[in-house]
């Protein structure tokens, strides 16, 4: 695979095309601001409606949608329409991607991480940090923070390999943004962005449990909010670990058949 | 200019039918964590999932109607700072028209379509009488007239601000389209306020839904209140409207 040089320049490069974006980004932080306060006032409300909730406290609730707000962009639970594989691949501009001594998968990741690092600088801290201001939200010192970037990491690559997986039907067809918006809606919801897996009918939340989804956001945001612990734990992190390498393997092979099938075609 | 818009975009049907599940997938994921608390919880402030539904089917309605009949309102910062908006000054057709059309998306309809079948099931399942879908009906009419206002009032801003203004004007709609899909009694004082008395985004469909289901007095307001919803989307309508006239006066005045 070569030296890490070439994927650091890219983590690097991308760190600083999110930062360019200065208004973009504020403007940013203000619609996450906008909706945390909007549904963190409907999770409260909820709560009022029932007082024994699966051993959560609505301050516990709303702590796990500010963290979840603030890492969305960290996690990159919405892809770039506009910049991504399947529009290189599309434009054919994947031609020159294939003279750097980087694979598509792990320069993707690289990428991924240099935003990540970005957003975890600047977003994160200002949504978490007006999130506390509001309602006085912190997350309870629990070594199981430790664990938390590991978890955050793991859950980086785990959403950039479903993208990633979503991205390479353009190897194939035309385009690939209905593949990229499905994985969006169904991240959401068997991820746990709004509501935490907890609340959800047991049928649905064993099939999350399974699904790589969960490791995407559930799970790191459950260790801030200190409802993972123990056995949970134990299994939320191997589940995010058994899915981010399995995937890495889907997408790594997807991106060997891709490539030659494009080499195929006279690209 | 629409139907020439509309035929262009249906001849790339493969890539239209995609994405029309990809608005399709956009009301089940907005109404999937709602479907999943209100079954754990029971209801919010006294409002099942059928209700909550159908708060969310009318502002969504309203909105989609608005985001494809007034699309190039919405985007016209993008059109003023480009220059497009002179080349429409020379035509001989009305200003409105013209701008409303520009960048007219079918699949845009799809949303509008899925959101009207949402009200549907939720009517439905409250079995409610032809007075409610009365209500309904005017609140979704009235809610258009509202997010029309605003539309055109952050049209007209941008004669000034030239786009920097637009977040606030995607808050007001696309956040405000989020904040109504829930009643509004579970806001906080100031909040609710705001909402009900500096933007009248509360009677966009939160006061006709409590008309159409004879709750109005049960949440504390006077029976005569949603009868001045139209009043108030009108209102918010003619805001908008003016400002954009103001703009546009201001546009042309000074010479280009």
């Amino acid at each position: 695979m070569g030296s890490l040089r070439p994927y650091l320049e890219f983590a690097r490069l991308a760190f600083q095309r999110r930062a360019t974006y200065r208004l973009a980004n504020w403007t940013g932080v203000a619609v996450n601001f906008f909706f945390l306060l909007i549904h963190a006032q409907v999770l409260l409300g909820f709560f009022r409606a029932r007082s024994d909730a699966a051993g959560w406290q609505p301050n516990e609730a709303v702590l796990y949608f500010a963290a979840s707000e603030s890492l969305l962009m960290v996690i990159g639970i919405f892809p770039d329409y506009r910049y991504n594989l399947a529009e290189r691949v599309r434009t054919g501009e994947i031609v020159t991607d294939l003279l750097r001594p980087v694979t598509l998968y792990g320069r993707d990741l690289a990428e991924r991480l240099g935003s990540a690092l970005y957003y975890l600088l600047t977003r994160a801290p200002a949504v978490f940090g007006a999130g506390w201001l509001v309602y006085g939200l912190l997350p309870p010192l629990r070594w199981e923070l430790l664990l938390f970037p590991l978890s955050l990491a793991l859950a980086i690559a785990v959403c950039g390999a479903l993208f990633f997986l979503a991205c390479s039907s353009a190897f194939w067809r035309e385009s690939a943004s209905g593949e990229l918006s499905a994985v969006v809606f169904v991240n959401t919801f068997l991820g746990g962005v709004f509501v935490p897996l907890d609340f959800y009918p047991e049928a649905l939340r064993w099939v999350a449990d399974v699904l790589p989804f969960r490791a995407t956001l559930y799970t790191p945001v459950a260790i801030v909010t200190g409802k993972l612990t123990g056995g949970a734990l134990a299994f939320g992190l191997l589940h995010q670990g058994v899915w981010a390498v399995a995937l890495a393997g889907v997408c790594s092979a997807l991106e060997a058949r891709g490539l030659r099938r494009i080499a195929a075609h006279g690209g | 200019m629409a139907s020439a818009g509309l035929r262009s975009q249906m001849q790339y049907r493969g890539s239209f039918a995609v994405r029309s599940v990809i608005d399709f997938g956009v009301v089940i994921s907005d109404l999937a964590p709602v479907w999943v608390l209100a079954r754990f919880f029971g209801h919010l402030d006294g409002w099942s999932f059928a209700e909550l539904a159908l708060l969310y089917g009318m502002v969504a309605s309203s909105w989609g109607i608005v985001e494809v009949v007034l699309r190039g309102f919405e985007n016209f910062s993008i059109y003023l700072v480009r220059g497009d908006l002179d080349r429409l000054l020379l035509r001989p057709r009305s200003l409105v028209l013209q701008v409303a059309a520009l960048e007219f998306e079918a699949r845009k309809l799809a949303r509008i379509a899925q959101a009207v079948v949402v009200l549907g099931l939720a009517l439905w399942t409250l079995r409610l009488g032809p007075q409610s879908f009365a209500w309904v009906a005017l609140g979704v009419a009235g809610g258009t007239l509202c997010f029309g206002g605003i539309v055109m009032l952050g049209a007209g801003m941008a004669f000034v601000t030239l786009g920097e203004s637009s977040e606030l004007q995607n808050i007001l709609t696309y956040g405000g389209s989020a904040a109504l899909s829930y009643p509004v009694s579970i806001y906080g004082t100031w909040f609710r306020r705001a909402i009900t008395y500096g933007v009248p985004l509360a009677f966009v469909n939160y006061f006709p839904a409590l008309a159409a289901l004879g709750r109005t007095e049960a949440a504390g307001w006077p029976s005569y209140l949603p009868w001045l919803s139209p009043l108030a989307c009108l209102a918010c309508l003619c805001v908008g409207l003016l400002a954009f006239g103001l703009g546009l006066r201001r546009y042309e005045s000074t010479g280009s």
